[in-house]
């Protein structure tokens, strides 16, 4: 897939989008709600019609051509099933719709039934289905489908905890299992980062950064994905105050420590603390140019609230970023 | 107990003008009213009458016919014109008056109407049928004629059930549309296989309330257009009843037939909505 163009009422919902995912690839696009990021999918999918640009699929143009004839499967957001058929009519409703021959599909769906286990659920419809179920029976119409491409938009929103972490699963195993390209639209930096093979970030309809997750961890390549990016926002203090000749320096939240007062780089005082797991999120309020500034930090022990600390961290944490918000390479950190 | 209370008028209403009246024509069905002389209880006179009178259970059997000829009919357009109109567009606008307009012509106005229109004389259609040598097939001379002259006068006052369909193709998500897109289904099979099933309950609906107004408002048509004729082709049981009623005076045995067409329109209805209840399930 590549340069995409989307005009919608003088708005430009994506603009120079360039994104090529690979054979069998898992790539993540994610981006805040008006991103552009489910324009993206449809656009791909042949819903959307672009301005400019194209769109190809397996190596074919189609660009020109209406979403069947794209061979791509889509989980849309909201509303996936068709509600007056049962599973079983939901998952081969486009078999029986393209005229597949019945050998084929029983084979097709006995694969499906198996790999999203749904053998208790065949005969239910969709409204007897929690959320969880309903997404799972969305995967395996995509699944028999056997498209050149899956296009997933969000599909776990809406769930919950564990049946969350389950379902992230079984996308995960879907798209290995079949070795298919994978497009998995999400507005949760952390769902991307743990299912994409590659992570797109998009901002205001333009791509950010395209890379591995871990690349994009370690050299996010503007403020924006810095702030993404991670279990916890990158902290991105002025230049001046953290002493450095650059506009503007991130440091992750889990590389600032918390010293004793008169030592560190900085004098901040606790805001906040909460509990993270074994560690403690520290709320932290510097004293800046332009008022006060909040810096986060992860520490092992508890600080109470009030107390004046020195905030430190080591040169090579630290993430610079010019006047445009664009990182400065030369003082990279090695990938971890 | 707010909403109880807010029903009371209507309740009121609805007695005044229904229940009375049905009353009333319980009694009179057992009586040899005439509307001059008081009425004289005759006991089961009436109801041996009745199962004797072929005439009427043909007017019945007409009515009948036209319910299960038109109502299909209105449906058909009120839901085709519904699927076509849904979506904005070029003209949409002056589409959707163009199918609600007919329902704002007063019935007589639209019956006289047509009486112009099907005239074999100097109506359009048969000028237009003549023209291309098919031939008029005697819309107001003929009984077939007559009778299709009869569905065609009461096919077209559509606007409430096409209203009444947009919302319910309005109800069908888009989404369901744009998976059916990508999985590659043609048109034809959404439309068989995602949106009528879908609108079902509602035409459902629609039917069961066509088949009550056909069944009543076919009177106006018969009257005014065609008189019943020719042979009795078009005497629909309203006009029947009502000619019983007020050509020949005998308002004893009319209040009967008019319980007869009521309990049978109930039944017709009754058998719909079992029909659509099991389609809901």
């Amino acid at each position: 897939m590549t340069y995409e163009r989307r005009r919608r009422e003088r708005v430009v919902a994506l603009d120079g989008v360039s994104l090529e995912a690979g054979d069998a690839e898992l790539v993540a696009v994610v981006g805040e709600s008006g991103s552009g990021k489910s324009t993206l999918l449809r656009a791909v999918a042949g819903l959307a019609r672009l301005d400019g640009g194209s769109v190809a699929i397996a190596g074919r143009d189609v660009t020109a051509l209406p979403p069947g004839p794209r061979q791509v499967a889509l989980v849309p957001q909201n509303l996936p099933l068709y509600p007056h058929l049962d599973v079983t009519a939901n998952i081969t409703f486009g078999e029986v719709a393209r005229r597949t021959p019945r050998s084929e599909r029983t084979a097709k769906v006995r694969r499906a039934v198996e790999l999203l286990d749904l053998a208790h659920l065949l005969d239910r419809r969709p409204d007897s289905l929690s959320g969880g179920e309903r997404q799972r029976v969305a995967l395996a119409r995509a699944l028999v489908r056997e498209p050149a491409a899956f296009l997933l938009d969000e599909p776990l929103s809406g769930l919950s905890g564990a049946t969350r972490l389950a379902l992230r699963a079984a996308v995960k195993r879907v798209q290995r299992e079949t070795a298919t390209t994978m497009l998995y639209v999400t507005h949760d930096p952390q769902e991307a980062m743990a299912i994409g093979d590659r992570v797109a970030v998009l901002v205001a309809g333009r791509i950010e950064q395209y890379g591995a997750p871990v690349e994009l961890f370690a050299r996010p390549a503007t403020v924006a994905v810095a702030r993404l990016v991670g279990p916890l926002p990158m902290n991105l203090l002025a230049g001046a105050l953290a002493g450095r000749g650059v506009p503007t320096v991130g440091v992750r939240p889990e590389r600032v420590r918390i010293v004793a007062l008169g030592i560190g780089r900085l004098v901040a005082v606790v805001t906040g603390v909460e509990l993270i797991g074994e560690q403690t999120l520290v709320r932290l309020s510097v004293v800046g140019a332009g008022g006060d500034v909040e810096l986060l930090a992860v520490a092992a022990g508890t600080v109470s609230v009030g107390t004046e600390v020195g905030a430190d961290w080591e040169p090579s944490d630290e993430h610079l970023f010019d006047v445009a918000g664009r990182r400065i390479t030369a003082t990279d950190p090695a990938v971890p | 107990m707010t909403r109880s209370r807010l029903a009371w008028p209507f309740l009121a209403i609805v007695a005044a003008l229904v229940v009375l009246p049905l009353g009333v024509a319980g009694w009179l069905a057992l009586t040899d009213y005439t509307g001059i002389r008081s009425a004289t209880f005759t006991g089961a006179t009436n109801l041996r009458r009745l199962v004797a009178d072929d005439a009427f259970w043909v007017t019945v059997r007409t009515s009948a016919a036209l319910a299960l000829v038109v109502v299909p009919l209105r449906l058909a357009l009120a839901v085709g014109a519904a699927l076509l109109l849904h979506r904005g567009g070029a003209g949409v606008s002056t589409g959707r008056v163009a199918v609600y307009l007919p329902s704002v012509v007063p019935d007589a106005a639209w019956a006289l109407l047509w009486l112009w229109i099907l005239n074999p004389l100097y109506g359009p259609v048969s000028a237009v049928l003549h023209a291309v040598g098919v031939g008029d097939p005697g819309f107001l001379t003929t009984r077939t004629g007559a009778f299709l002259g009869l569905s065609l006068v009461l096919a077209f006052q559509i606007g409430e059930a096409f209203v009444v369909a947009l919302a319910a193709r309005a109800q069908v998500p888009r989404a369901l549309y744009e998976v059916a897109a990508v999985e590659g289904v043609r048109p034809a099979t959404v439309v068989r296989r995602i949106t009528l099933p879908l609108m079902a309950p509602l035409i459902g609906l629609l039917a069961l309330r066509d088949v009550i107004l056909v069944v009543n408002v076919s009177f106006v048509p018969a009257l005014l257009i065609t008189g019943g004729e020719p042979l009795r082709a078009t005497l629909v049981a309203p006009l029947a009843v009502y000619r019983r009623a007020f050509q020949y005076g005998e308002l004893g045995y009319a209040s009967l037939l008019s319980l007869v067409l009521f309990g049978m329109t109930a039944a017709a209805t009754a058998t719909l909505w079992a029909g659509v209840r099991a389609l809901r399930r």
